[in-house]
């Protein structure tokens, strides 16, 4: 009996200091995880679809809450400003969406008027050779200088060739895109 | 055993993966580059330093019982802390290693320097024996990924050494690759041993 005690009590107090010491690393990690990802996922990206700026997007990034998840937890996006002369011309923001195999994530920039400067597939795991040409300039190029409207695919009344072979891929990527534009009249309040 | 004998036998004796033949999942899965090899060695030894002194702190206090238990729970928080750290610092090797830094909890170095060696030792050996197994597997698995980086990409951490004409043997950057170069690492590491003799 009194190893049985001993046991648990044991195991309890290792479990318990392991839990608190994880989270306070976890904590005392969060800002330069957080910065590590901004730098390594996403400023690529950023960079890809804004231009003509004299800020530092990555300092001003703003963080807004853009509607509720299925369980009801806020979904943020971390929004990046890019100012010239002190004055937003464009942000860029990065939504997600179901492509062939699991999420695609894209940077969008957009302007003020709700008009693409250009997307950037920040992360995919679609196959290489079919899906992952979503990547390529050739296809991600199409979308500059559409908007909510145009962000579609030929055959749906939008301007977007798809990728043959890569229907699915595609779709993800248009999907993502016009996730994004939909929370973008809700930004547009909160940045420009 | 003296303090330095502890470390020392980590680099030769009972090198992880040549001369125990342990933890090769992270040896032929990680080992493409020689700074990939490097990370994931580094990353282990962390953790096996880490896991080794606590494991030495508690081993008058863990009943026998659930010693096990207590060793995976001690190993498996030190392994997500270095996921962590890995994420807030380093984050281009996190990216590069993906699953086998959580993998690294069932590495069975790790669990048999605890069993082993940690739970019958005091902390200043197990530290020693951690520091030396580790660099151990860290000096190992850079070899293997250097080699393979080599004759793969005709690169070593990613600068390029062989003569411009040299057509990389991308066959060795592969998973037979691994097999083909731990086999003749592991031949060479018997025939040198086998000159020397044992102690």
């Amino acid at each position: 009996m009194r190893d049985l005690i001993k046991m648990v009590v044991v195991l309890a107090v290792i479990c318990t200091t392991s839990g608190v010491v994880l989270s306070y690393v976890n904590t005392a990690t969060e800002a330069p995880r957080e910065y590590q990802y901004i730098k390594f996922v996403q400023e690529p990206s950023m960079k890809a679809v804004l231009s003509d700026y004299d800020n530092d997007p990555i300092k001003e990034r703003i963080k807004l809450v853009v509607g509720e998840n299925e369980e009801g937890n806020p979904i943020e996006t971390v929004v990046f400003p890019a100012k010239k002369g002190g004055k937003t011309h464009a942000v860029a923001y990065s939504a997600t969406a179901k492509g062939y195999h699991d999420l695609i994530e894209v940077m969008v920039g957009v302007d003020p008027d709700g008009t693409l400067t250009g997307i950037s597939i920040m992360t995919h795991t679609e196959t290489p050779g079919l899906g992952a040409r979503i990547e390529e300039p050739e296809f991600t190029d199409q979308f500059q200088g559409l908007d909510v409207d145009t962000a579609k695919l030929s055959d749906e009344g939008g301007q977007v060739d798809a990728l043959s072979g890569a229907t699915f891929s595609t779709a993800g990527v248009i999907a993502a895109v016009g996730s994004a534009l939909e929370q973008f009249p809700q930004i547009k309040k909160e940045t420009f | 055993m003296s303090v330095v004998k502890e470390f020392t036998k980590g680099l030769w004796q009972e090198l992880p993966p040549f001369r125990l033949v342990l933890g090769l999942c992270p040896t032929l899965a990680v080992t493409t580059m020689a700074k990939n090899g490097l990370g994931m060695g580094l990353a282990t030894t962390f953790v096996l330093i880490n896991s080794n002194v606590i494991v030495s702190v508690l081993r008058k206090i863990i009943p026998g019982k659930v010693r096990i238990a207590s060793y995976i729970v001690v190993i498996a928080s030190f392994v997500v802390m270095a996921e962590l750290l890995l994420q807030a610092y380093w984050y281009p090797m996190y990216e590069e290693l993906g699953i086998f830094v959580p993998l690294i909890v069932v590495n069975c170095i790790i669990l048999g320097r605890a069993e082993a060696f940690a739970s019958k030792n005091p902390i200043v050996h197990s530290l020693a024996d951690g520091l030396g197994i580790g660099l151990g597997f860290t000096i190992s698995l850079t070899i293997l990924g250097g080699i393979r980086e080599i004759l793969g990409t005709g690169e070593f951490f990613s600068m390029a050494v062989m003569w411009p004409s040299y057509e990389p043997f991308s066959f060795m950057v592969k998973a037979p690759g691994a097999f083909v170069c731990l086999g003749f690492l592991l031949g060479l590491m018997n025939i040198i041993s086998r000159r020397r003799p044992a102690h």
